[in-house]
């Protein structure tokens, strides 16, 4: 190629790269403040404090938990490391129950939120038009009063002789309930079907936000694209909104689930000792028989299991994803 | 300020963005950087404006080196692409924005002033997001223009703007470019919009410059099949070196009519390498097809790949390595503008001027465009030749499945070297 | 149409104009249908019904998310028989005369206020400058920290708690203010580190380098315009940590001491002894005031978006 007038072309000869100050720069475009050899080091300035307290009060208190569970003693002679495992087949032998109880009221009032969840992010997202806004200050109000309080306001709901137990037991579905075991006769308060309302409740808006911002991404021509092919609006949804929301299905179900089953507030609170779960188990001896190696066996253990069932079910949410 | 680029690179890892270049950008042009995506266009105009550490190479401004002067240091502006205003200050703030970080004190009559010269006078206090693409962009401008850089960086400013919004801003810079006579460099994939406003233009492709100069020399005076096609469009066909003269003066024949970039030089003929065996004497012009046998100087004689067509061209119009002294039978890639070739219907055909170069073929496909008529033409040298005709007395009998006669000047004929990728730049957007 | 199941010979205007005809022939309009006008009106109904299902079914939604509030608002007038506010008795304003006149009310109150405020303070720092390292850079270790961010959003309080507890006492610390602060440092970092990090990722980088071109050194570039641009996802980590370390009760009742009482923990101790009014008072008040501040702040926004 020749060199044309006096705005000269591509040279060929490859010129020795000089002045190399940005050649160790690993950061990449956008790097933000901060410059020199000194850069390397900037993100680790920046987590320091952060990761050192989540280092110091977390990560290490699990090991300290560990540990604690494999410890024998007592309070007046104080618990040594003694690896005592039996620890674990104690405390499953003596509150098994509350683990199946804790899991299964969990499910189930993830399986509720979920069913009362799901119709009301939907029509936040595509049916509220211009009240969306305020809908979904609705959503987040309750937690402008104390969840303690809220609780307690189910106390009064679902009291005896209140309008829910006088309207249920007059539709006779109360006898229904009650033979399932899920009630009482004449009363819902201390009864499972309490405690699962409550839960339920509390954790309604974790699955509502993540379906909600999930929802409101699907671009609405989707729905109209899905309906021009000829797809009745159940088969539009079964087809395109549903496994589009998917994301937001797995993570409400996920921020539902894992709170609802180390909860014992309402157990406490709505429920009757009938209804305790792992929750109350290890508040109470943590806090009543301070009897710490079995609080932290069962909390331990109450960790692990949810951790398994949670990558369980991500896995199978994940292969869900891409049928 | 001139700008001198010498040998400066950029390389991200194992790969190259932009090869050793150099470059010198006069003072007060307006200058283009044309290429498609990821041709390095963009990695060259950042290293200008500080925000990319060349690999190598040196940046002088006039006579400063700024080569690792960091962006705010540096006398130069960016309008970048999609504009980058900051959302959380209202229009006059962006525009102050430079100003103020330079520590000059009263902005007021200044931004107001600027904000008129971009007719935006009544929008200082609204947000970025209350603008529409247009005013955005030319927010984008004065918030550069303000700070009177010696030198303006445009990365691809009006790509988000919709076709008639293009057009009139193009015409917009211009004109602020005329007047405030600052260098802009300016980074686009669009050649319409490099040819409009450059007064050079430098193409780029896989990170190196392609070719570089004026858009009109670029484009009738293509040096690479990737220019030929990535400017416009180009019928290109092998052909076959027959005979080449070296200039023995001026001939008036090869020579295009004055106003033509190319002056009078060499001119080599082609013939088509597959064809039938080239005549034992092909230096003494066999044209087959009643073209002139008479040899001018100057002038190169090729046949067509595949056909018994021998085409003529000026020797100076020959982007081949050391076309002086090409050897006969060596290959090579003939091309012609669509606009150039004109069509006659096989009745007429003795209208052809004998200088010209001829094929015959047969019309595939006819399409009216308004301005022009776009045809595609089955030709022994090309299968698909495109043919552009004004728009103005058609003649009828040109439609599909018509024989023609395709005849152009060898001025407008131009060869390229045949090592390349005949398709290069040809399915960019 | 699949939905005119309850008119088996739908007209052609049936369909646009069921409730108007529906209104006429309960006037006594006459009209030209073989159908009684019940079973036509009964038709629209159902359709609008089925059309509608989503939105009845969000508002019962909405009713059940909202009902306790409401009953706390109502009891927060109650003037109760006994020690629990659980049964209506008479209507009475004496709570709301008299918020602190419980002991040790305002207190915790004033207590959870203190803690919530200087917990957000330390964990917005810590996780807004944790959040930009793992939004900007590239750095060995960077997906085991976003698990270790991640990790204790995925935990059951009481797990944290129970640990956590177990730490103090290890290490001999007395429970009270102090442990309470850490611990709510320690769950809320996550959350801001969530927030600021997806704001800091969605922020266009070229606007960091449009005020680096405009003569911005590195400081003014973060002052001016980093730093208002991530301020939404700064605040946002801010506000949830605010309510996650105001609301705090499970972690906090391992980790707190005998003098040391929230709010949450007052209203635990409150629902075994007995519950005063003023608690319906307080969570109504919080409840009324950041709705009203929440609707404001939407209605000056919308008007300014008018203007």
């Amino acid at each position: 190629m020749t060199a044309l007038a006096p705005l000269a072309g591509t040279s060929e000869t490859p010129s020795a790269p000089q002045g190399g100050a940005g050649s160790d720069d690993g950061a990449g475009p956008g790097a933000g403040p901060g410059g020199g050899g000194r850069r390397r080091l900037t993100p680790y300035w920046l987590l320091l404090p952060a990761g050192l307290w989540l280092a110091v009060f977390f990560v290490a208190p699990l090991f300290y938990q560990a540990s604690t569970s494999v410890q024998s003693g007592s309070l007046e002679e104080g618990f040594r490391v003694t690896w005592r495992f039996s620890n674990y087949s104690d405390a499953l032998a003596a509150y098994g129950e509350h683990f199946l109880r804790s899991f299964g009221y969990a499910a189930t009032a993830t399986a509720l939120c979920l069913a009362i969840g799901y119709p009301l992010a939907y029509m936040i997202a595509f049916r509220a038009g211009r009240w969306r806004n305020l809908v979904l200050v609705m959503v987040i109000a309750p937690f402008f009063t104390s969840f303690l309080i809220r609780t307690l306001a189910w106390k009064t709901i679902l009291s005896d002789g209140g309008p829910v137990v006088g309207a249920l037991s007059s539709l006779h579905v109360l006898d229904l309930t009650s033979r399932l075991g899920l009630t009482g006769d004449e009363r819902l308060l201390a009864t499972p079907l309490a405690v699962v309302c409550g839960l339920t409740y509390n954790f309604l808006p974790f699955m509502i936000l993540p379906l909600y911002s999930s929802l409101e991404r699907i671009d609405t021509s989707l729905h109209e694209a899905a309906r021009d092919l000829y797809a009745t609006p159940a088969t539009t949804f079964r087809k395109v909104t549903f496994p589009l929301s998917l994301p937001g299905v797995v993570a409400g179900t996920l921020l539902t689930f894992i709170p609802a089953s180390g909860d014992y507030i309402n157990a406490q609170l709505l429920g009757s000792p009938n209804e305790q779960m792992v929750g109350n188990a290890i508040q109470k001896q943590f806090l009543n028989v301070l009897d710490y190696p079995t609080a932290a066996a069962m909390s331990f253990l109450l960790m692990a299991l949810i951790l398994i069932m949670v990558s369980a079910y991500m896995r199978k949410a994940g292969t869900e994803e891409l049928v | 300020m001139t700008i001198t680029l010498s040998g400066i690179c950029k390389t991200f890892g194992d790969f190259t963005a932009v090869h050793p270049l150099d470059l010198t950008i006069p003072e007060g042009s307006f200058f283009a950087l044309l290429g498609a995506s990821g041709c390095g266009k963009t990695t060259t105009l950042r290293m200008l404006a500080g925000l990319e550490e060349p690999t190598g190479g040196t940046i002088l401004l006039g006579d400063d080196d700024i080569t690792h002067l960091p962006p705010h240091k540096r006398p130069v502006n960016t309008v970048f692409q999609n504009y980058a205003l900051f959302p959380h200050l209202d229009i006059a703030e962006n525009v102050a924005f430079g100003l103020r970080r330079r520590g000059v004190k009263s902005v007021r009559a200044q931004v107001a002033e600027m904000l008129d010269l971009v007719q935006l006078g009544g929008m200082a206090r609204r947000k970025p997001r209350q603008l529409s693409g247009g005013q955005q962009q030319r927010v984008a401008l004065a918030r550069a223009l303000i700070n009177r850089p010696r030198v303006l960086l445009l990365d691809e400013p009006l790509g988000a703007l919709d076709l008639k919004l293009r057009r009139q801003m193009q015409l917009e810079l211009k004109r602020i470019q005329t007047e405030v006579g600052i260098t802009f460099v300016h980074v686009t994939h669009d050649q319409e919009e490099a040819m409009t406003m450059a007064d050079s233009v430098a193409v780029m492709y896989r990170g190196r410059v392609e070719q570089l100069g004026p858009p009109a020399e670029l484009y009738e005076n293509p040096r690479s099949t990737f220019v030929a096609n990535f400017l416009g469009t180009s019928n290109l066909f092998e052909a076959e070196i027959l005979s080449h003269l070296s200039a023995l003066g001026p001939s008036a024949e090869a020579a295009g009519e004055g106003e033509e970039p190319v002056e009078s030089g060499t001119s080599i003929v082609f013939e088509a390498p597959e064809g039938a065996e080239t005549p034992a004497d092909a230096g003494a012009a066999e044209a087959p097809e009643g073209a002139s046998a008479e040899e001018a100087p100057g002038e190169t004689r090729v046949q067509v790949a595949g056909a018994d067509v021998t085409l003529r061209l000026p020797t100076s119009r020959c982007a081949v390595e050391g076309a002086e002294s090409v050897e006969k039978g060596t290959k090579i890639l003939v091309g012609v503008r669509p606009e150039k070739i004109a069509l006659l219907h096989p009745d007429e055909a003795d209208a052809v001027p004998a200088t010209d170069n001829q094929l015959t073929g047969r019309i595939k496909d006819a399409g009216y465009l308004g301005v022009s008529w776009q045809y595609l033409v089955e030709t022994p040298a090309c299968s698909d030749l495109t043919v552009y005709e004004q728009n103005v007395e058609r003649d009828t009998r040109l439609t599909a499945g018509a024989d023609v006669v395709l005849h152009w000047r060898p001025a407008h004929t131009f060869a390229l070297d045949a090592t390349q990728d005949a398709a290069a730049g040809e399915e960019i957007l | 149409m699949p939905t005119s199941t309850a008119s088996p010979a739908p007209e052609p205007t049936d369909h646009a104009s069921a409730p108007r005809t529906a209104a006429l022939s309960a006037t006594g309009s006459a009209t030209a249908s073989p159908w009684p006008a019940s079973s036509r009106s009964l038709g629209a109904l159902l359709r609008r019904l089925r059309r509608n299902a989503v939105v009845m079914a969000g508002c019962a939604a909405l009713a059940y998310l909202l009902l306790p509030n409401l009953v706390v608002l109502l009891f927060s007038f109650n003037k109760p028989a006994g020690r629990f506010n659980y049964a209506w008795q008479t209507f009475s304003t004496d709570a709301w005369t008299d918020p602190c006149g419980v002991a040790n009310l305002c207190g915790s109150l004033g207590l959870s206020l203190r803690i919530a405020v200087l917990a957000t303070l330390l964990a917005t720092a810590f996780g807004t400058v944790a959040a930009f390292a793992l939004a900007r850079y590239r750095f060995r270790g960077k997906s085991a920290t976003n698990a270790l961010i991640f990790l204790p959003m995925a935990m059951p309080e009481v797990v944290m708690a129970a640990s956590l507890g177990t730490l103090f006492l290890n290490m001999r610390i007395e429970f009270g203010f102090w442990t309470i602060l850490i611990a709510h440092v320690m769950f809320c970092l996550s959350f801001v580190v969530v927030a600021v990090k997806a704001r800091v990722m969605s922020m266009d980088p070229r606007l960091e380098e449009a005020a680096r071109d405009l003569y911005a050194g590195p400081f003014q570039t973060f002052w001016r315009v980093t730093l208002p641009l991530a301020a939404p996802g700064i605040a946002a980590g801010a506000m949830l940590s605010f309510a996650l370390s105001f609301d705090d009760f499970i972690i906090t009742q391992f980790n707190a001491g005998p003098s040391t009482v929230t709010f949450p923990m007052f209203v635990w101790g409150a629902a075994q002894r007995g519950v005063p009014v003023q608690v319906n008072v307080i969570g109504s008040a919080m409840f009324v005031l950041a709705v009203a501040i929440v609707l404001g702040g939407q209605i000056v926004a919308s008007r300014r978006k008018k203007s």
